[in-house]
Order: C-alpha cells, then sequence, then structure tokens
C-alpha cells in the first residue's frame, strides 16, 4: 500500500527515535520511523553507555557539553528513567607525550564550562580503590561525565514520540529508496511505499548502504568492537576508567557489573557482530592490570557492535550538497550515543527551520572532498 | 496471589513479564532487556524455557489452527517473537584471572 509521511526516518536507533522525537516536539506530524529489527538491536543497544564532555577538538568538547545538558533532565523531560549517573570519567595516563597533549587541553575544556582536572596519582589512588599506579603518570577527571542505560534512552524517546502521533514500525526493512524531481523520496518496503518530501537516513553503519541507494557517497566503513560484562558487585567504582593509547575502558553499572571493552587495532572493516576469544583474553588481561582485585570476578557475557569510523572518526551531520530533502547523521566512530540528544536536536532544527543553533558545518559530508581533516586526539578503541 | 519467580539470578517475577508485555515490550529479545531476565550468572539457561512457555500460552494460533489461549486474557503474542535470545559467550562464568592465566587451546 502507499502511504505518505512528512518525514520517513531511517533507522530506529537513538538518532533515529531521538530525532523523531524532537521532530514531534517542534510541530511536525506523519512522521515514520522504519526499524528493520527490534529497537535497540544495532550500535545503540550494542553500544559502552558512556557519555564524556573531555574531547580535544573544541567542536565535539561543544555538542558533548550540550549532550550532557540534556542528558541531565532527559529522564524528566520524557517520562521515563534513563538510569543517567555523572560518576565522572577518568582517562588514565601512562604516556609522557599524551600527558602533555591532556595537560594541553583541560584549559580548552575548561574555558568551554567542562569542569576536568588533572589528578595526580596519589588522588587516583585515593578515588579508585585498588587501582594499579604502576606507570601511572595521572588522570584527566571530569565529574559532569557519566553514563546512561542506552534501551532506556530509546525506550524513553521512542514512546515519547509514540505519544507524539510518531509511526514507529519495527521488523520494517528498506528496500529501496529514490529520488523524484517531481514527487520526492520513494521509500519501499515490504508491506508499504512511502511518498515523502523528506528522509532522515540514521541507521548506524548501514547508513553508507542507504545512501548509495541514493547515490550519495559516504566514505565511513563498519568496524566490530566488542565488550564483555561481569557479574554484579557492591557498589566501589564511581567514574568510568578509561585509556586512551591503551583503548580500553570500563565502568561499573548501577546493577553492579562492570561493563567494558578494548579495542583492536587489526580489526579490518565488516559487518560481523561475532564475538572472539581474541578480544576476551585481551580485555579481561587489560582489568587485571588496571584493577588486580578483580581478578577474582566473573566474566558472564561479551558481544559485539558496529562502530561505524569516518575518515577523521568525527561524525557526519546535516545535508548533501545539491539534494534537496535528504538529511542524515553518521560517521560517529563510537561516539553517537552519547552525542545523541543534541545531535537528534539540531537535526530537527536544521529540518524544519533551515539552521542550526550551534554550527555542524565543519561536519559536513563535504569536508572529505576538500581534504585537510582533522582528527579528534581523544578518540579511544 | 501468590509471587511467582521467573528469573531467578535476577529475581524477576511472571507478573513483570505479563507487565513488560501490556507496555508493548513484546518480543524476548527486548523483553530480556526490559525485565532483565536471563542476564544475570545463568545467562537465561534456567528461566528462558520458562519464559517461551509463558508466551506459548498466549498463543491463539499455531500450525493454522485455533487454540485456546492458556495465559493472561489480554495478552497475545506473535508466534515469530517466540525464540531464544542470541545465546553469547562464555558457556558458563569465567574468572578474569583464570583467562589471563589459562592456556589457549585450538578452537
Amino acid at each position: 500500500m502507499t502511504r505518505t509521511a512528512d518525514v520517513v526516518i531511517i533507522g530506529g536507533g537513538v538518532n533515529g527515535l531521538a530525532c523523531a522525537y524532537n521532530l514531534a516536539k517542534r510541530g511536525m506530524q506523519n512522521i515514520v520511523v522504519l526499524e528493520r529489527g527490534y529497537i535497540g538491536i544495532g550500535a545503540t543497544g550494542r553500544c559502552g553507555a558512556g557519555i564524556r564532555q573531555q574531547w580535544g577538538l573544541e567542536e565535539n568538547i561543544i555538542l558533548a557539553r550540550e549532550s550532557v545538558r540534556i542528558f541531565e533532565q532527559l529522564s524528566d523531560e520524557i517520562g521515563f528513567n534513563i538510569f543517567f549517573r555523572q560518576g565522572g570519567y577518568l582517562i588514565l595516563i601512562f604516556d609522557e607525550e599524551e600527558y602533555q597533549l591532556v595537560s594541553k587541553t583541560i584549559p580548552l575544556q575548561n574555558d568551554l564550562g567542562v569542569p576536568t582536572k588533572m589528578l595526580t596519582p596519589g588522588e587516583i589512588g585515593d578515588f579508585v580503590p585498588g587501582v594499579n599506579l604502576d606507570g601511572l603518570l595521572g588522570g584527566a577527571y571530569c565529574p559532569t561525565d557519566g553514563t546512561a542505560y542506552p534501551y532506556a534512552v530509546l525506550w524513553g524517546y521512542g514512546e515519547a514520540a509514540k505519544r507524539r502521533g510518531v509511526d514507529i514500525r519495527v521488523k520494517t526493512e528498506v528496500l529501496s529508496v529514490s529520488h523524484h524531481r517531481d514527487s520526492g523520496y520513494e521509500v519501499v518496503t515490504a508491506d508499504d511505499t512511502f511518498r515523502t518530501p523528506r528522509i532522515v537516513n540514521v541507521a548506524g553503519a548501514y547508513t553508507k548502504n542507504i545512501a548509495a541507494m541514493l547515490g550519495i557517497d559516504i566514505p565511513t566503513q563498519p568496524h566490530r568492537h566488542e565488550i564483555a560484562v561481569t557479574e554484579s558487585l557492591k557498589s566501589f567504582l564511581e567514574p568510568m576508567i578509561i585509556s586512551i593509547t591503551k583503548g580500553f575502558y570500563f565502568s561499573q553499572s548501577l546493577r553492579g557489573e562492570i561493563v567494558g571493552g578494548i579495542g583492536d587495532d587489526n580489526e579490518t572493516p565488516s559487518f560481523s557482530t561475532d564475538s572472539s576469544p581474541d578480544f576476551l583474553f585481551r580485555y579481561a588481561a587489560s582489568l587485571r592490570q588496571t584493577l588486580p582485585a578483580l581478578g577474582n570476578v566473573r566474566i558472564i557475557r561479551q558481544w559485539a557492535g558496529l562502530y561505524d569510523m569516518s575518515p577523521d572518526a568525527r561524525p557526519i551531520i546535516g545535508t548533501v550538497d545539491d539534494i534537496e530533502g535528504y538529511y542524515h547523521a553518521c560517521g560517529f566512530s563510537g561516539h553517537g550515543f552519547m552525542l545523541s540528544p543534541v545531535v537528534s536536536q539540531l537535526l530537527s532544527e536544521l529540518i524544519t527551520t533551515g539552521s542550526t543553533s550551534l554550527p555542524i558545518d565543519s561536519l559536513n559530508l563535504r569536508r572529505f572532498s576538500q581534504g585537510d581533516l582533522v582528527k579528534d586526539p581523544y578518540v579511544v578503541g | 496471589m501468590a509471587k511467582k519467580i521467573l528469573c531467578h539470578c535476577e529475581d524477576v517475577e511472571t507478573e513483570e513479564l505479563y507487565s513488560a508485555l501490556r507496555q508493548g515490550y513484546g518480543d524476548l529479545e527486548t523483553l530480556k532487556r526490559y525485565t532483565g531476565i536471563g542476564t544475570g550468572k545463568c545467562q537465561g539457561k534456567c528461566c528462558f524455557i520458562q519464559t517461551l512457555r509463558l508466551l506459548h500460552d498466549m498463543v491463539t494460533r499455531t500450525g493454522g489452527m485455533e487454540r485456546e489461549a492458556t495465559g493472561p486474557k489480554d495478552l497475545m503474542i506473535d508466534p515469530d517473537d517466540i525464540r531464544v535470545p542470541t545465546l553469547r559467550p562464555p558457556v558458563l562464568p569465567l574468572r578474569i584471572k583464570d583467562i589471563v592465566e589459562g592456556e589457549r587451546g585450538e578452537p
């Protein structure tokens, strides 16, 4: 059956559902969200749940800071407990060059309103009981960073969107998308074909596949990233612990589990979400190295999800030159969940007014054809 | 009515499963993440089979035949949604120390 919509959002992850909610909140009607699996089957539901403002580029710091402001009141706004907890992020530093870089970046973060400070190894020992201080030069700590339960954020945005009339369809794969000068977009699924003047392409690592149907080339690559969770422990770990150079991160969830992962420099691009024993060995080793007492704790489950890696590890957000009614947000390179509240808000501003309250021009797709890519040095994993 | 425990590891009652279904969390992958069933130490080895039975009790049609549902009267489920969630390694909980110090055999 052929239906019409004012906007079709492709992807029922956090960016899709939050965008639907924000568009509905701004008064838009006839909003359809298409998700090929269940809500959360993609990267959002598989992510490490971290929310941090400690970045190296001003653009990322500002986006993350604004995201945290939204997260702080999001449970109230959408009427759903997202289990947001500001335990802070502690970046452990083992490398002299990294120490210099972080020391230089903290004043920039502070100027932008992010209250990061450098802790000495002694202060870290007091703050994180049992942490291994060997080789530790210090740690950058921002107390307003934190975590939220990704599924609760999805369900919360989804239910708030539904209450505003958004049509969210699960188990509905987009089979094809085409653009016609006069009649706009035609989005074909097994049950229905949607005609719409605009689409929002937020399909995670599959965004480039959808874009390719419209002749748009997005230079992102899917990279598998693995995570493991331990049995629940009594609450003892306040911050998320990460290392940029070693590529690991872990935090304690509100259920008491230690949840974390470690990157793999040898990972080649693929859509695989298989679990590997290699990850389990490397991650277990990094956990015991960092917090030796965890040696006696059991790992109960591991899984994998996809980072949608862009060439400069910065997101690709906005419109595409010369293509009317097309919007996308992708290439988050592992940081899509933490940025989603602000990104979805900016996308909804762009769609309804044509402009955004924060500058996103530097994140446009066209930067890849202009050269001079700048990478954020704070990318982990 | 007496409480019926569905997931012993995470202390989830049968009524919580029904409540989640009433709120529209309708497939087992989602029910697992909403209620916590199968996310504890046994990783679903004890509770998923019970959950599948409870979901099956709600099915009103199977193999093209009508059947009488024996579950709560207000709950229905798509038989396609009755499947075990993805099982993930390790098969049994593993101590971090044992993973690090253990010898790695051929797969």
